[in-house]
């Protein structure tokens, strides 16, 4: 096990530049999960972790040692592929025990440590099988599998249950889940889907464009968002944005709706009168009119019933918000609606920067 | 009236499409023989046909220059043919380049492959040079390597020359003009063999190198442990192909040696050009032709077991 270390970390193709100075301290035994959409440099950086590619600038530390220039194999870390990238001519035994053949691993040993982690996974009896044989999410565990007999000091999961069907992806992120906390090694996990992410991390590195956005625990980004784009990213379904005009201590919409701004900042005021804001709300924080100070008038546009809840569609100030609403308000499509909202759970954000005003 | 004729319509409609199609409306059985139907035919035609008669004409004495008519001899032709001893020179020969190309190729090919297969900045002149050999038609190749053997004019001679040696009358020799054509032929065909291998090499995907990498395979390993194993389904299908027409070597030896000195580097394939289309004696070349064509059959019959066992 080991603490990795990623110091101005940075990846250009030519004069593309595809991942710009990340800086991260990742500590032993820890379960970070990179998120973000595609291109935003997350698979680069793990592969850039793993030695599957070069650097073009910055500092990797596994432990103690700078593997900057050290190829793949010397660098005891183990990686899931999301093709899962098994030997296809060879069986599963012979897929997870590979690397141990290489390293020289006894025979005897080999096989204690192959048969342990098929139980942990639930794959013994697929052990003399081909991975042709297999189903995909048999597939997967004995990718994973592959990783654990190496008992390497990193895991790395490059985007693992993107190739499994959503029933089975739930599955097999609660086992990996269960995997981390009985193993304990420290995991870099690649993903583009913020449920996995929200669920598995211990904390989150969202990137975007090659820079990273925001780090932090699962409820850091999800109560405190840095940005419109992490506010966006992180929750489902995603957090509405509203433009808005800080006018005389409210806030104002462009349809006259207005929000009283001590309600909404709880005291914590700084000089933002006369600025162009977004407001950002979560479908979540809405609710039923309560307090006259938190209220906006809208007009219905659809309404979605989920069984367990109801999602209400609604126009405000030229931007569509969505409310999550107990199932039985059932609001009728084009008339008005009088809806509250939290105050205290109403972020707000520079309009040019993006920037969350604190 | 009109709610009538809309009815009526509607009803022809639901009856389903015009009964002038309705013989299209085949089992699925009978459809497949009536698609399969055209391409049987051909087959039939060009190469049951042909192979069947060849069968027929071999139990015949027919020789056009005899000006006597077709007789039935039965097995004589085939006889004969134990007797004759250009047949089994000729039948060794074409043993032998089989038994010196095909592994040859193999092995040329497969180094080239794995050269064309590098992450060249710009893939098509290798591609290009890959393909121009294999391109190239057989008696071109034959002419262009008989001028390079050539004892007075030859490229190969002025290399031996320049390294200190002495020049080689290629084709004096039986050993010489032997090992000339067999260069000759490998050179050829290696750039098949590496067309099928390279697109072998492309279908195996990069992500099994990278987890190689990762389990601490170096390079050496990765070629015996990853690419062999998983470039054997090419390797079979492209020695099928070379085996069957390193049996059938006709062009280069042709156009190199004309089968000489003496019949020394002749094949079964220019034997049986000699006898049916230079002495027109169409039976005994016949009764060559089938034993040849037995060959290539006992060939295939062998690789396809091959694979079916691995399977």
């Amino acid at each position: 096990m080991a603490s990795v270390s990623l110091r101005k970390l940075e990846k250009s193709y030519g004069s593309l530049r595809i991942v710009k100075g990340v800086d991260l301290e990742i500590a032993d035994g820890e379960f970070v999960v990179f998120v973000g959409p595609s291109g935003c440099g997350k698979s680069t950086t793990l592969r850039m972790v793993a030695g599957l590619e070069s650097i073009s600038g910055g500092e990797i530390r596994i432990g103690e040692k700078v593997v900057n220039r050290l190829p793949p194999r010397e660098r005891d870390i183990a990686m899931v592929f999301q093709d899962y990238a098994l030997y296809p001519h060879k069986t599963v035994r012979e897929n997870m025990g590979f690397s141990l053949k290489v390293h020289g691993v006894p025979a005897r040993e080999a096989d204690v440590r192959i048969n342990e982690a098929a139980e942990m996974l639930g794959i013994s009896h697929l052990l003399e099988r081909r991975p042709g044989q297999l189903s995909g999410g048999q597939r997967q565990r004995v990718a994973m599998g592959r990783a654990i007999v190496r008992r390497p000091k990193v895991f790395l999961f490059d985007e693992p249950l993107s190739n499994l069907d959503a029933k089975l992806r739930g599955q097999v992120r609660t086992e990996i889940k269960r995997l981390h906390q009985q193993i304990g090694t420290t995991i870099i996990y690649v993903t583009h889907d913020q449920v996995e992410a929200m669920t598995l991390a211990d904390r989150i590195v969202i990137l975007k464009g090659g820079d990273i956005e925001q780090v932090g625990t699962p409820d850091e980004v999800y109560n405190r968002p840095q940005s419109v784009f992490v506010g966006g990213f992180v929750g489902s379904p995603a957090m509405n944005f509203a433009k808005a005009k800080v006018e005389a201590g409210c806030l104002a919409f462009a349809d006259g709706n207005k929000l009283r701004l001590e309600a909404v900042r709880a005291g914590r005021e700084t000089g933002v009168e006369g600025r162009d804001v977004v407001v950002g709300i979560r479908p979540e924080h809405f609710g039923t009119a309560a307090d006259p100070a938190a209220v906006l008038v809208a007009r219905v546009q659809v309404v979605e019933p989920l069984g367990s809840d109801t999602l209400v569609h609604f126009a405000v100030g030229g931007d569509v918000l969505t409310a999550r609403m107990p199932p039985e308000m059932r609001p009728e499509p084009g008339s008005e609606f009088r809806i509250g909202v939290d105050p205290t759970k109403i972020h707000l954000f520079d309009a040019a920067s993006e920037r969350v005003i604190n | 009236m009109s709610t009538t004729s809309t009815l009526n319509a509607a009803s022809s409609a639901d009856r389903g499409p015009p009964a002038w199609t309705r013989w299209l409306d085949l089992g699925d059985r009978a459809l497949a023989v009536v698609l399969l139907a055209p391409a049987a035919i051909l087959l039939a035609l060009i190469i049951v046909y042909p192979v069947l008669r060849l069968g027929y004409t071999s139990f015949f004495s027919l020789s056009l220059t005899s000006g006597l008519p077709a007789e039935f001899v039965g097995l004589e032709n085939y006889s004969l043919m134990l007797e004759d001893p250009v047949f089994w020179e000729t039948t060794w020969n074409t043993v032998l380049i089989t038994l010196i190309t095909v592994p040859g190729a193999l092995l040329v090919g497969l180094a080239l492959a794995l050269l064309a297969n590098l992450p060249f900045g710009v893939q098509w002149p290798v591609r290009l040079s890959l393909l121009i050999p294999w391109a190239l038609p057989l008696s071109f190749a034959g002419l262009i390597f008989a001028w390079f053997f050539h004892s007075e004019y030859g490229v190969v001679n002025d290399v031996l020359n320049r390294l200190g040696f002495e020049g080689i009358i290629w084709f004096n020799s039986p050993n010489w003009a032997f090992a000339a054509i067999c260069l000759t032929i490998i050179w050829k065909t290696s750039s098949f063999m590496a067309l099928i291998i390279l697109a072998g090499l492309q279908t195996i995907p990069r992500s099994l190198y990278e987890a190689a990498d990762v389990d601490g395979a170096g390079r050496v390993r990765q070629f015996f442990e990853i690419t062999l194993p998983l470039l054997k389904p090419s390797i079979v299908v492209a020695l099928i192909f070379r085996t069957i027409t390193a049996l059938q070597t006709f062009d280069i030896p042709y156009m190199m040696t004309g089968g000489g000195p003496g019949t020394s580097t002749a094949t079964l394939a220019m034997y049986i050009h000699q006898n049916t289309v230079s002495f027109l004696d169409l039976g005994y070349g016949s009764a060559l032709a089938v034993v040849m064509f037995a060959l290539s059959m006992c060939v295939t019959a062998v690789y396809l077991r091959a694979i079916r066992t691995k399977e």
